[in-house]
């Protein structure tokens, strides 16, 4: 469950900005890396942890907003470029990490100790808390692309970019607010994610990879897709690792996207 | 869309038609065959193994330039040769003869299978980019926490050499060795060139240039895909088996997400679609990754990472059109590089 509902915050961004533009930024994952270390330098300055959270999303979307203005936007129309130049910033985010912040893994508090019962099951509070936060911010996001205006710009860019562009919306304008949205959100996600472990430069290609398959399988460009996908992808994930070794899993889930895609090319709920 | 011959464009068009191509091919064999000759000991062994990185370049600019899609986890494929050939070499004890062909048939038996699933789930373009570094991850995830079989973080070493079974088919030897990487290169460089340029190749161009025309003519363009994809996955395959054997070990590096983005840098570098200048690509990036390493070893990812994002603004076609840049003048070049960027990924 708590691999579920950070890939949803993850993958959304991922699916969004892919079905607005067709693009995909494979420095996505470093978003969740640099939320992580933003909360680790949070605590550090004594912080509360909701602070840090808050921090983590200002300096994803701050980076993501940089990262479009510098690169995403003078390869819009060029998806391979945009693939290679993503690939390179995520190459360098996460070296230029590791030369600041040294080669091991960062220890992050938890803010809530002890375990809830739950149904007669005892689960960690803190995962609890995470679950309950990354719901209802998606929720929060639903209601979003569902009832304001900006929303409907959206929805209406992903259906049909020229037709949208025609109607007077500034698509250019559209995609820059929801691609800082996806970065700041990724960083939550991972500010919310790094007590469970520890905080290293290179834990963002796991989490990219997953979204790959998330927005892979689940279909691009709608909440719902993202919400169906992470619920697959997580749920395997999750479910196979307790009787495996996690890279078998992960190979597993892999094996399973790729004949999934076979059989549903356009992913499991249509955008 | 007709079919683009080499008189429309003469030079980026179709490199491969041209009399330059093989002059290039000639003259940079003997080059090297000269080098076999005089040279001998770690230089050799490092001239050896950059051919072999150009081999596995050529493969990947094969796939990307004829059908405009781009792998980014060919990696995997190397990386399964390879330690197919380790594995059976060091666990099972069997020679290079006999692992090779193994080692190659469950090279192209992956690519076949994630190919199949891929292309006939009409999965295309950045969509089938993804899946294969989702591939090339898991495969390096695999190796690493199956100790046990592959050696784990640290690989396997003592993979035998490239011997054959009689005294005068042994290639284990520095300067044989060389030779017969050499002569494979040379040949796979020549084989892909006629592929390119037959029959075969123009359906790929025009799949490539634009896939509902050409499914209309008749194609099978999930066929056609597959196949060129499992071709190029068979040549970096066959990279990573002599890889391994000349080195004669393996490690996780080889089958990893960073090894498949470097192969592209080669490719993008050397200029993509000409079968040779990725090999000079492997040749210049493999002899500045060395010097790198040798200062600090973490800083190479740091210097990949800029050099993609110069690829991708200053150099779109390669070096070589620098050259052509001060030839022509910055702006025809220019124009006629978004010209292509367009037409591949319509």
């Amino acid at each position: 469950m708590t691999l579920i509902s950070v890939l949803m915050l993850v993958a959304v961004g991922l699916a969004i900005t892919f079905g607005l533009m067709g693009i995909i930024n494979l420095a996505h994952g470093e978003f969740v890396t640099l939320g992580a270390f933003a909360l680790y330098l949070s605590q550090g300055w004594q912080l509360p942890f909701a602070a840090g959270c808050l921090l983590a999303a200002g300096v994803g979307s701050m980076v993501g907003v940089i990262l479009q203005v510098a690169v995403v936007r003078h390869l819009d129309d060029k998806p391979t470029s945009m693939v290679l130049a993503t690939w390179g910033v995520s190459l360098v985010l996460q070296q230029g990490l590791e030369l600041l912040f040294g080669r091991g893994g960062k220890p992050v508090a938890s803010p809530l100790q002890g375990t809830c019962s739950l149904l007669g099951v005892d689960y960690p509070a803190y995962r609890l808390m995470l679950i309950a936060v990354a719901c209802s911010t998606l929720a929060g996001l639903f209601g979003l692309m569902r009832r304001s205006r900006f929303g409907l710009d959206i929805r209406a860019v992903i259906q049909n970019r020229a037709m949208a562009e025609a109607m007077g919306i500034d698509t250019r304008r559209t995609f820059n607010i929801a691609f800082a949205a996806g970065a700041g959100l990724a960083a939550f996600a991972g500010a919310l994610v790094a007590p469970l472990g520890t905080v290293i430069a290179q834990m963002g290609v796991n989490y990219l990879a997953n979204s790959f398959f998330v927005v892979i399988v689940g279909g691009v460009g709608s909440i719902a897709g993202v919400v169906a996908g992470s619920g697959f992808i997580g749920g395997l994930v999750s479910a196979l690792s307790s009787q495996m070794p996690p890279s078998l899993a992960q190979a597993l889930v892999l094996i399973c996207a790729v004949v999934l895609v076979r059989f549903r090319p356009q992913g499991l709920v249509r955008a | 869309m007709t079919v683009r011959t080499s008189s429309n464009e003469p030079a980026a068009g179709s490199p491969l038609q041209s009399r330059g191509w093989v002059a290039c091919w000639a003259t940079g064999g003997l080059a090297l065959a000269g080098i076999g000759v005089f040279v001998d000991g770690y230089d050799l062994s490092m001239v050896r193994e950059a051919l072999i990185l150009g081999l596995f370049a050529m493969s990947l600019d094969f796939l990307w330039s004829r059908t405009g899609i781009l792998s980014f986890g060919h990696a995997a494929f190397f990386g399964l040769g390879g330690y197919g050939q380790a594995i059976l070499g060091v666990q099972f004890h069997w020679t290079a003869a006999q692992a090779l062909p193994v080692a190659l048939g469950v090279t192209t038996l992956v690519a076949a299978l994630f190919g199949y699933f891929l292309f006939y789930g009409k999965v295309r373009g950045t969509y089938f980019t993804l899946m294969t570094m989702a591939l090339t991850l898991v495969c390096q995830q695999l190796t690493i926490s199956w100790a046990s079989v592959t050696g784990g973080d640290s690989g396997l070493i003592n993979v035998p050499g490239l011997v054959f079974g009689r005294d005068w088919l042994d290639f284990s030897a520095d300067t044989p060795a060389f030779f017969l990487v050499l002569a494979i290169v040379a040949a796979t460089a020549w084989v892909l060139r006629e592929l390119s340029c037959s029959r075969y190749g123009l359906i790929l161009q025009a799949l490539r240039d634009h896939e509902v025309r050409a499914s209309a003519l008749g194609h099978n363009a999930n066929l056609y895909l597959l196949s060129a994809f499992v071709a190029s996955a068979f040549v970096a395959g066959l990279a990573g088996a002599l890889y391994v054997c000349t080195a004669g070990i393996v490690a996780p590096d080889l089958i990893g997400p960073l090894f498949s983005t470097e192969v592209i840098v080669w490719v993008a570098l050397g200029g993509m679609g000409s079968l040779l200048g990725p090999i000079l690509g492997a040749f210049l990036v493999h002899y500045a990754q060395q010097h790198v390493s040798s200062w600090n070893p973490s800083a190479w990812p740091l210097f990949l990472g800029c050099g993609f994002l110069v690829l991708v603004f200053a150099l779109p076609n390669g070096i070589f059109s620098l050259w052509q840049r001060l030839k022509a003048g910055g702006a025809a070049v220019a124009a006629s590089g978004r010209r292509r960027e367009g037409a591949s990924h319509e």
